[in-house]
């Protein structure tokens, strides 16, 4: 078991959007009845399991702060200060934003999706201003210091990396205990690039809606270990630093 | 002078102890009720017929208020909003009163009585001992503060004397800096608000109600200073809802 701090994360729980297979990015998809329940479902597991929060830290889209807030209904911790960025924002899917995952598939083919899931510096093609989906008139990203058209992995891994040492980690230095709730691709790139030489002896981590999971990492910040909670009764370790680094 | 400003202040939705009538106060996290989720609901209507946006809101550290303030924002579609809470905009302390029946007590003690407790400015309720039962204060959310400044009891006045640094060094400079402000609060820590705002005096704020779950707009000059302000909702449901604190205070009531 490794020591030093522990953070939580948890993905939102299930959109509208996720439900029907559609590119979110930055559209402001909301949670499904279901979303609801899981959302619900996880401030249980957090709860059962004895975690307290000082902190929160969440995206500027609804999907995830509304997670959040019940998650905090059910830890019976509505009082804790929520600081929602848009650092922590899912990947901006650019002009695949609203669309059919299906249709983008048969459009661009299997192996420009690849690119653009996998690919460092890969672009999705840019969102137009014109197009319903163009979030820079919105008054939460005034000052952004880009025109929202879409990112790169690199593009979101930078600003995730960003959020990770401007905030969270002089929280955990100052001793209090955070909980994140954030975006699938956001928090699988972030958690792959803390440190490069852990291996999850899978391909990509898998983050599901609302599966809570405990970063445990040494006192120099690097991930030690990894546990999703209460999978099927059991803790998932799903990464343990290797031995040379 | 003319209005540069414009504030929105709501007091929570109904409470599981208002359905039942009971102080509640500071040490108390009481839940919304189901009508005061919908109260909730209502005043963001009332506010998105009126076209009001906002860029920030404050509220207190009691789920009653941040819960308010959550089915606001989910009407308004501004779940984004920064949302700041402090602990200086809680419901006064209401002391030995905490847990026990406003309308018992105007039995027992007279209707006039429990006005003064309720409405008055100087008047401090008898300290609520730890070791009492109806002493169910969650001291969490003030783990980081000098304890001291933690109150057992206290007056209008003592609300009002905690309050007022937050509006000097949190809420007036973002008015002034131009962001539309909401404040979701409490019935007392609304009326020190009102009491401030309007410069009522010491024996004039014993008639101040502000009801639960309707939008109170200050329109504020260059100077703070409200050119007017007024209720959104109609008169009837503005004269219900006070009417709805009043009797909370007349013996024989027992809740809603």
């Amino acid at each position: 078991m490794a020591t030093g701090y522990s953070v939580v994360l948890v993905r939102h729980a299930q959109s509208e959007f996720n439900r029907d297979k559609i590119y979110t990015g930055w559209c402001d998809s909301d949670l499904t009845s279901d979303g609801v329940e899981e959302a619900k479902n996880a401030g249980k597991i957090l709860c059962e399991y004895g975690f307290e929060f000082d902190l929160a830290f969440t995206s500027v889209l609804k999907r995830a702060i509304k997670t959040l807030y019940f998650i905090q209904d059910e830890l019976d911790c509505h009082w804790i200060p929520v600081t929602k960025t848009w650092l922590l924002n899912e990947r901006h899917s650019g002009k695949l934003q609203g669309r059919s995952k299906v249709e983008v598939l048969e459009q661009y083919g299997q192996e420009q999706v690849h690119r653009w899931n996998h690919a460092l510096h890969e672009q999705p093609p840019p969102l137009a201003e014109t197009d319903e989906h163009w979030n820079g008139n919105d008054k939460r990203y005034a000052g952004l210091p880009f025109a929202p058209v879409g990112e790169s992995l690199q593009q979101t891994l930078q600003r995730s990396l960003q959020f990770w040492h401007n905030l969270v980690v002089p929280a955990l230095k100052a001793g209090q205990k955070p909980l994140i709730c954030g975006h699938g691709c956001y928090l699988r790139n972030l958690l792959k690039h803390l440190d490069s030489n852990c291996s999850t002896g899978k391909k990509q981590l898998e983050t599901p809606n609302a599966a809570p999971f405990v970063l445990h990492l040494d006192s120099d910040m690097r991930p030690a270990n990894l546990q999703f909670l209460n999978r099927h009764g059991n803790d998932i370790v799903l990464f343990k630093r290797s031995r040379d680094s | 002078m003319a209005t540069k400003y414009k504030l929105v202040i709501v007091r929570h939705g109904e409470s599981e102890f208002t359905l039942k009538s009971l102080f509640c106060g500071f040490g108390n996290d009481a839940d919304l009720s189901e009508t005061g989720a919908k109260e909730a609901t209502h005043a963001a209507e009332l506010i998105k017929q009126e076209g009001i946006e906002f860029d920030v809101a404050y509220t207190s550290v009691l789920k009653r208020a941040i819960k308010t303030l959550y089915l606001i924002q989910e009407v308004l579609d501004c779940h984004w909003l920064p949302v700041f809470k402090s602990w200086r905009l809680n419901e006064r302390h209401h002391g030995a009163l905490q847990g026990l029946s406003k309308s018992e007590m105007a039995e027992k003690y007279g209707e006039d009585k429990v006005k003064l407790w309720r409405r008055s400015y100087h008047v401090r309720p008898d300290p609520l001992d730890k070791t009492n039962e109806r002493y169910c204060f969650n001291a969490k959310p003030y783990a980081h503060m000098d304890q001291s400044m933690i109150p057992d009891c206290e007056s209008l006045k003592d609300t009002v004397e905690r309050l007022l640094p937050y509006w000097y060094d949190e809420i007036a400079p973002a008015i002034k800096c131009g962001k539309r402000v909401l404040i979701v609060a409490h019935g007392n820590s609304c009326r020190s608000l009102v009491k401030f705002l309007e410069n009522i005096s010491d024996d004039d704020v014993i008639n101040v109600e502000v009801p639960q779950g309707i939008p109170l707009i200050y329109e504020l000059g260059e100077d703070l200073r409200p050119v007017k302000h007024y209720y959104l909702g109609s008169e009837e449901e503005l004269a219900a809802g006070k009417a709805k604190q009043i009797n909370q205070g007349k013996p024989n009531f027992k809740g809603y």
